[in-house]
């Protein structure tokens, strides 16, 4: 199941799964199909198909207000599509089937297919009256069931990985934003999910911080099996951690590619001027 | 003199302190029920505890203790005194209670909800391990503003006769006629009495906050 599709990407550059000849083979673990999301008369996504292999690290980029986020919080079902379908892992998201027919999912199917799903917000959203270390091992304990001692030894595992593990007493308004980003890392890394969103991480950063959290980001792409959307303004990190790269404008994708041909070669004008804004400094 | 009125001062303020503790706890409960039920999904729950907290606070605890206690039972309710008493001030503490329950809930911040979900909590998890234990710091100054208030507003039950310790005043200096001495004492011993309601909150407080900044 799990096809090495940063490989193909490396054989064939201009390529993506959407149209690869081999999509048929690799069965994607999420996909979006004909999804549309307006508020009143604001559409802010427009029939948007896509689909995300295990594994793959999907980059979207494009101006604030075009939808990215949306995009995100639908599938980590914050939010409620207009219409359309998603599919996680083959099951329908925000449907299920009752008698042939498709109906809106109940919150128990919810919580069955957001099992699959993690999430890392701009803002952190730590939890300010628990420790470091129960941030981690809350969810583990009472969503997953683990016992006490599985799961602080999880989370002081997963801490170590972020460097953080010898914060696990501290409690969050005790760190940097760096530190808080990463133990937010941590505690939807702990719950393994197949997919990971990471909704514009480092925004709320100051700039000497933003590298710290980066790089975890990285090391943990770097392990592969988990499929990752990244929301990002950071040009360079979206081109050194992703398979293909997402320009999104006004409710649309307006250009995909792997990041080699959007960064070097963007074909539509509109990308072109939104990346002219980042290489100028 | 002082010998003799302050036992009879003693018995108030047990009667006092229990209306006090009694209606607290169950004011505290109506709050929380109330509250809850005021951001129900359902209609009709929403509808009962709006119109519980609407009466409720929109008339006088005055009017509502004579009722509960000379209305009911004509209505084939008899309540004794004590009963009536902390009825009346725990469902009107109740009604302005819940609000606090409510607005500070809803002052939890919706990112909050949102990394409860994106653990995959279910809402009732949601709401026990991460809204509630930051809505209830928030919560607890206005509860204790609202037992000093309720302990207060108790001296109204003496107008049931219920012996509680203005009711002893009354009685003292309508038969020994000291009121600046009866009246001081009174006023001293409230405060008294509200003093570890007022401390107690505050500990609680700060220990609910520990290392929050």
């Amino acid at each position: 199941m799990s096809v090495p599709l940063k490989l193909i990407y490396h054989e064939e550059p201009t390529r993506s799964i959407d149209n690869d000849p081999r999509k048929a083979v690799i069965k994607p673990i999420v996909t979006y199909s004909n999804i549309s999301k307006s508020y009143g008369d604001l559409h802010v996504l427009k029939n948007i198909d896509l689909n995300i292999a295990p594994g793959e690290k999907v980059a979207l980029i494009g101006p604030s207000g075009s939808g990215k986020t949306t995009l995100a919080r639908l599938l980590m079902t914050l939010e409620e599509p207009t219409s359309g379908t998603i599919e996680v892992d083959g099951e329908m998201l925000w449907h299920q089937r009752v008698k042939d027919k498709l109906v809106k999912a109940n919150e128990k199917h919810l919580h069955q297919v957001r099992g699959n799903i993690g999430m890392v917000f701009q803002h952190f959203n730590l939890f300010p009256h628990m420790t470091i270390l129960r941030n981690v091992m809350e969810a583990p304990r009472n969503v997953l069931g683990l016992s006490k001692e599985e799961a602080k030894q999880r989370a002081v595992t997963m801490l170590e990985q972020v460097g953080l593990a010898g914060k696990i007493d501290a409690y969050p308004a005790q760190l940097s934003g760096g530190q808080k980003q990463r133990v937010a890392i941590a505690r939807a890394l702990v719950m393994r999910p197949k997919v990971m969103l990471f909704d514009e991480p480092t925004s709320a950063l100051d700039p000497e911080l933003v590298g710290e959290v980066l790089e975890v980001i990285k090391a943990i792409a770097a392990e592969g099996e988990m499929a990752m959307l990244l929301i990002t303004h950071e040009m360079e990190f979206a081109r050194d951690v992703a398979d293909r790269v997402l320009f999104f404008d006004q409710g649309r994708i307006i250009e995909q590619g792997p990041p080699k041909k959007i960064f070097n070669n963007p074909e539509s004008e509109r990308l072109q001027t939104f990346l002219s804004r980042f290489n100028r400094h | 003199m002082w010998f003799d009125i302050l036992p009879s001062f003693w018995e108030g303020a047990k009667v006092t302190i229990e209306l006090t503790l009694f209606s607290a706890v169950m004011a505290f409960f109506l709050a929380f029920a109330a509250g809850f039920g005021r951001l129900s999904k359902h209609k009709a729950v929403r509808i009962l505890a709006t119109t519980y907290v609407e009466v409720f606070r929109g008339t006088s605890l005055f009017v509502q203790l004579f009722w509960i206690y000379f209305a009911l039972p004509l209505f084939g309710i008899m309540l004794p005194k004590m009963l009536a008493g902390v009825l009346a001030l725990s469902l009107n503490a109740g009604a302005y209670g819940s609000e606090i329950v409510r607005s500070t809930i809803i002052s939890v911040p919706k990112g909050q909800t949102e990394a409860a979900i994106a653990l995959n909590m279910t809402p009732w998890q949601r709401t026990r391990l991460v809204i509630l234990p930051q809505a209830l710091v928030m919560m607890l100054p206005a509860f204790g503003n609202l037992i000093i208030e309720m302990l207060k507003g108790t001296a109204l039950v003496s107008l049931v006769t219920l012996s509680d310790l203005t009711f002893v005043a009354t009685v003292l200096n309508s038969s020994i006629m000291r009121p600046t001495e009866i009246f001081s004492v009174l006023l001293v011993i409230y405060f008294v009495i509200s003093l570890p309601f007022t401390r107690g909150i505050r500990w609680i407080e700060h220990r609910l906050s520990a290392g929050r900044y």
